[in-house]
């Protein structure tokens, strides 16, 4: 069974680092980080990613934007997002099911755990 | 016959003629004497000062004294002593001068028998005591008639007209003229009238002529000094014995004095009946039996009554009973105690409106200090004491004004600081807000940051493990101060619905049942039954209750009592919270549902007690407490329109007392 192709969009550079590092150690991801909203779109349509982990408080495009971009693509229009975002609080995530605005939530700061049952939950298997 | 001896003071310095003269005053027949010899005046003098002589035999012809001025001497050392001189042939003619000058008698020595010298000296004696006698009585007569002030006159009539007039001696005294004066001028009688008054001294003359007995007549005359003097004039007329008038008599008796002082009594008496009758006072007097005695005009004409009305009467004849009962009361009570008695009281005017009136009453006696009974001044003060009422309303209502005034000052300074505060804790909720979110990017780096280091760890370094299980607790810690931040910040929408408060507090002690095991409290329920429902966000009341309950467990590590109580009531009155921004507030009257939670722990310090609700105050060890929890859990009560109440319990320990709003039953 080949990696799970995941797109990481957030505008901060070391938990970007960080999290491909460690999605990447596990050796069930190959992880493109963006750190650029404006891109991930570009680099959604060249990585074809599983999944999209999904910042929403972004310089210049918000991260509800970038989603509704991607959902907008035709083409792209079926990969799931996972919001990973310190916008929302655990509780809230927890008493939604994980979902809120259709979308599924991560709250920042999240365990390497709680990201991965995520991935798992939702990537395009 | 003779008891006691004539004594008789010898003044003589022959020797010859004073023997001579005892020699003759002892010849049988002659009367008994006590005879007293001396030789000089000066003598003389002394013994007549000392001793009572009845007669002195005196030669004028002294070694000490010569002549006339001999017998003057005598006679002012003793004028009441009949003085007999002594003289010789040549020397007779000051003997003469001296009868003259008041001696009774003189005796040419040398022709002095006996007899003649008996008979002298008894004349002497005797003359003495009829002059006194005499003086006496015309000095006595002369008072007298000085002292009179009336005299009689009569007219006497020939063919019907007065022909002239005799006065008595008395008009001396009243008119300065004699009876001569008046029988020389047959007009004076008339003249003496002041013109003003002579129409009516001639009215009074005509009745009598005519017959009639005119009343007496007062009238003025002018004195001949020119002093008017009043005289009352009574005539009579005068009949012969066929009943002819013949004359007609008059006594004018001096009144001057009289009418003087009348005038003076009519002045005075013009003047206090000025008084009384101009004061704007109303006046009255009663007898000792309250009966009216006077009136004024003014009083008159309160009662409506003409003075003769009210003479006699007494207060139940003009006055409700229970007013007359009182003012008889003060009456009697002046009367007892010769005090003035001074009030405003109430009146009842004759119209029947209630008035108000100053009294002032008192004691009166007569000139013998016998009590005669009151005098009472009363005056109506109904305006006085209306505006005075009327600005004392103002005055209260001023006062009340500014009551409100500050009241309104107290509760727009309290609003303001609560603004103040709202505004405070806005700024921090949002900055915490945005802290929060910026802490956690960090955070989720450091998480990732120790979840690699974690998977790489070499499970034999022991000190490896112990840094990283540091560190993700810290992350767990500032994760959680981020919620708390949050927390405080956000929570602006309810999900409202009807809950029931003591299954949230079920709900809630179960989620803190290990903490409270742990600690080893013992829990006591006292939940109200058939509690109305309270509309809340029953996961943010939830919230509120698990941080009441950790402050509580976490008050008491030794262990204690976590008490909770829950009922519904009325409120009978409003705390609201400072800095709370929310419109509705619990009033009096308002069903409520109250929950308390009380411990047994330490208690809050009174020095920290106004800073519970401060965001990022706390008094736990740092790890224990964020400082957030009851600004959050005031903040949720807030948003819900409830209050929270903390407080230290004599005795130990804090009781929180939270109040909501009983949700009204639907209908």
């Amino acid at each position: 069974m080949g990696k799970r192709r995941i797109l990481l969009v957030d505008d901060e550079k070391s938990f970007t680092n960080l999290l491909k590092l460690n999605l990447e150690e596990t050796g069930n991801y190959e992880v493109r980080v963006e750190n650029w909203a404006e891109d991930a779109l570009k680099a959604a349509r060249e990585f074809r990613p599983d999944l999209v982990l999904l910042d929403i408080v972004m310089p210049r495009l918000p991260g509800g934007n970038v989603a509704a971009l991607i959902k907008g693509d035709a083409e792209l229009t079926g990969t799931p997002i996972v919001f990973l975002t310190a916008a929302v609080r655990k509780h809230q995530v927890e008493e939604n099911d994980g979902v809120i605005c259709d979308f599924p939530c991560i709250a920042k700061p999240a365990s390497l755990e709680t990201v991965i049952e995520a991935i798992e939950k939702h990537a395009r298997k | 016959m003779e008891t006691t001896p004539i004594k008789i003071l010898l003044v003589e310095d022959n020797p010859a003629d004073s023997r001579l003269l005892r020699e003759t005053l002892r010849e049988p027949g002659t009367a008994h004497f006590a005879l007293t010899h001396v030789e000089r005046l000066v003598v003389a003098l002394q013994r007549l000062a000392a001793e009572r002589f009845d007669v002195v035999l005196a030669d004028l012809s002294l070694p000490d004294s010569q002549g006339l001025d001999t017998f003057r001497r005598l006679q002012a050392g003793a004028p009441d002593v009949p003085i007999v001189v002594l003289s010789g042939l040549d020397d007779e003619v000051f003997a003469v001068s001296a009868v003259r000058e008041g001696a009774q008698d003189y005796l040419v020595k040398g022709r002095v028998d006996a007899y003649v010298l008996t008979r002298a000296i008894s004349y002497a004696i005797e003359r003495q005591r009829v002059e006194l006698a005499l003086q006496e009585r015309e000095e006595h007569y002369k008072r007298l008639l000085e002292s009179i002030t009336d005299y009689y006159y009569t007219v006497h009539l020939e063919n019907g007209r007065p022909a002239r007039s005799l006065h008595g001696p008395g008009c001396v005294a009243v008119t300065g003229y004699s009876p001569e004066d008046y029988q020389a001028d047959h007009e004076l009688w008339f003249r003496m009238v002041p013109e003003t008054d002579r129409q009516a001294v001639l009215d009074q003359a005509v009745k009598v002529l005519g017959g009639e007995n005119p009343s007496p007549l007062e009238h003025r005359i002018v004195h001949k000094n020119g002093q008017v003097r009043w005289v009352r004039n009574t005539v009579v007329p005068c009949r012969d014995e066929h009943g002819r008038m013949i004359a007609y008599d008059g006594l004018i008796a001096d009144v001057t004095e009289r009418k003087q002082a009348e005038q003076k009594l009519v002045k005075s008496e013009a003047f206090y009946h000025s008084l009384v009758e101009n004061l704007p006072q109303n006046i009255f007097r009663k007898d000792m039996d309250e009966r009216f005695t006077f009136a004024n005009q003014r009083f008159c004409t309160l009662l409506g009554r003409p003075l003769d009305e009210i003479i006699g009467k007494t207060d139940f004849d003009f006055y409700p009973a229970e007013l007359a009962v009182k003012f008889q009361r003060d009456d009697r009570e002046v009367i007892r105690t010769g005090q003035i008695f001074e009030a405003v009281e109430e009146n009842v005017s004759p119209s029947g409106e209630k008035i108000y009136v100053h009294v002032v009453k008192v004691p009166i006696y007569d000139p013998n200090g016998q009590k005669l009974g009151t005098q009472c001044i009363f005056w109506d003060i109904t305006e006085h004491k209306r505006s005075q009422e009327r600005l004392q309303t103002a005055n209260a209502e001023l006062a009340r004004s500014e009551a409100a005034l500050r009241r309104s000052h107290a509760e727009l300074k309290s609003a303001q600081l609560q603004l103040i505060q709202a505004e405070k804790l806005e700024s921090i909720g949002t900055l915490a807000a945005g802290v929060a979110h910026e802490v956690k990017n960090p955070l989720a780096i450091l998480q990732m940051g120790v979840n690699y280091l974690s998977r790489k760890l070499v499970p034999d370094d022991e000190n490896m493990v112990m840094v990283l299980k540091e560190m993700r607790e810290a992350i767990t810690r500032a994760d959680s101060i981020t919620r708390g931040l949050l927390d405080f910040s956000a929570s602006r929408q309810l999900a409202i619905t009807a809950e029931s408060i003591n299954t949230i507090i079920d709900d809630t002690l179960r989620l803190v049942r290990h903490a409270l095991g742990e600690s080893r409290i013992n829990l006591t329920k006292d939940c109200g039954a058939n509690l109305p429902p309270v509309g809340v966000d029953k996961n943010q009341i939830q919230q509120v209750f698990v941080n009441i309950f950790m402050n509580a467990i976490q008050a008491m590590p030794q262990g204690g009592s976590l008490t909770v109580r829950t009922r519904s009531r009325t409120l009978t009155e409003t705390t609201h919270f400072e800095g709370s921004r929310k419109a509705d507030h619990l009033w009096v009257g308002d069903a409520v549902v109250v929950a308390e939670v009380e411990d047994t722990g330490s208690g809050i310090s009174e020095e920290y007690l106004s800073k519970i609700y401060d965001p990022f105050f706390t008094t736990k060890p740092t790890g224990v407490g964020t400082g957030l929890g009851l600004s959050v859990t005031r903040k949720i009560i807030e948003l819900h329109g409830g209050t929270i109440d903390i407080k230290n319990v004599p005795g130990g320990g804090v009781r929180v007392t939270i109040t909501l709003k009983a949700q009204k039953e639907q209908t």
